[in-house]
């Protein structure tokens, strides 16, 4: 009963405070496109949804949700970089506001799909990988990478319906190749059941995410995309298999 | 050519070019939930078997509808049998 008094609360703050974000959004950008050029928008767009993100995971889950982040390298000098994550939930996309970077996230088809969600995934430059050709991708991502902006990528494609990973696609491996840009692992562990597939109850527990050291191109040049997507896949599998351990 | 010779050939293939251990090369692994290739890995073997064949296999259709390793020894032996494909090359 109380697990459920207390979803009630977060998702009813939760469209509250979308509602109000979404039109203090599309006011600021506005008014900021006004004085600053189209890239110096995008950036401070780009930093309002990140902390919208954070006020989503961080305080309206409160008493329900803890979310914990550790990173390994604390080091941002201001280069795009590729964050590869595990998928075990719908709350993953939004567990990225932890970083702090500028970064936008290759997705799957429907998160374009959510009503207003969608459209500003669209103008914050989110890209959709199934609705254009891989060579549109490449070159897309490739200019984003290019003025530091970073991308979140979830290569399993989909939730894995179980602790174990599925396969890697290997699309922003090849991009990693192609752009000669940072790697960097991210593990999320005990997502799973907040929520569970299927369902949109919110399981009281914590979340754990880890950001893991970069790989850097001259570590992966001499990789084909096939076993680098493997290689880190590995490297997220290890950790995952390490703090579920232990926690 | 023998089976024998395209089952071994096509491994060296996915040993070669994907670094896939030998052991979970059997004719029922699926190539991509079991190996774990993609649309793309499949663009790159293709190449590689052409290069290890000897043959054309770009534009064949029948490429889409192989999903286990066996499907690919039985395609490439009807591929030798079409093209008279008698010896092994090596490019």
């Amino acid at each position: 009963m109380k697990i459920l008094i207390l979803n009630i609360i977060f998702y009813s703050l939760f469209i509250v405070f979308t509602a109000i974000a979404i039109l203090l959004f599309s006011l600021f950008v506005f008014f900021v496109r006004i004085f600053l050029s189209r890239r110096q928008t995008m950036r401070r767009f780009r930093r309002a949804i990140s902390w919208y993100g954070k006020i989503i995971i961080k305080v309206l889950p409160f008493g329900l949700v803890k979310v914990i982040y550790k990173d390994y390298e604390q080091s941002n000098n201001g280069q795009g970089v590729i964050f590869v994550c595990n998928h075990r939930s719908a709350s993953d996309p939004f567990l990225m506001a932890c970083l702090p970077y500028e970064a936008i996230q290759v997705v799957n088809m429907w998160p374009f799909r959510l009503p207003i969600l969608g459209i500003f995934a669209r103008w914050a430059g989110y890209l959709s990988i199934r609705e254009m050709p891989f060579e549109d991708f490449l070159e897309k991502a490739g200019k984003l990478l290019k003025e530091g902006v970073s991308m979140v990528t979830f290569p399993e494609g989909t939730r894995s319906t179980s602790k174990a990973m599925g396969q890697f696609h290997s699309s922003v491996f090849r991009l990693a190749l192609e752009v000669r840009c940072p790697i960097v692992p991210m593990c999320i562990s005990g997502s799973e059941n907040i929520p569970a597939k299927g369902t949109r109850l919110l399981e009281p527990g914590k979340i754990r995410v880890y950001k893991l050291k970069r790989l850097q191109w001259a570590d992966y040049k001499d990789l084909t995309p096939f076993t680098l997507k493997n290689k880190v896949r590995d490297s997220i599998a290890q950790h995952l298999a390490v703090v579920e351990t232990v926690s | 050519m023998a089976q024998k010779e395209i089952i071994k050939m096509t491994n060296e293939v996915f040993e070669e070019a994907f670094e896939i251990e030998s052991q979970k090369l059997t004719p029922e692994a699926n190539i991509f939930n079991d190996l774990g290739l993609d649309s793309l890995d499949v663009v790159d073997l293709v190449v590689a078997l052409q290069k290890k064949f000897g043959v054309q296999i770009r534009n064949d259709e029948r490429v889409r509808n192989i999903r286990t390793l066996g499907d690919i020894y039985g395609f490439i032996d009807a591929l030798g049998e079409e093209n008279k494909l008698s010896l092994p090359r090596e490019n």
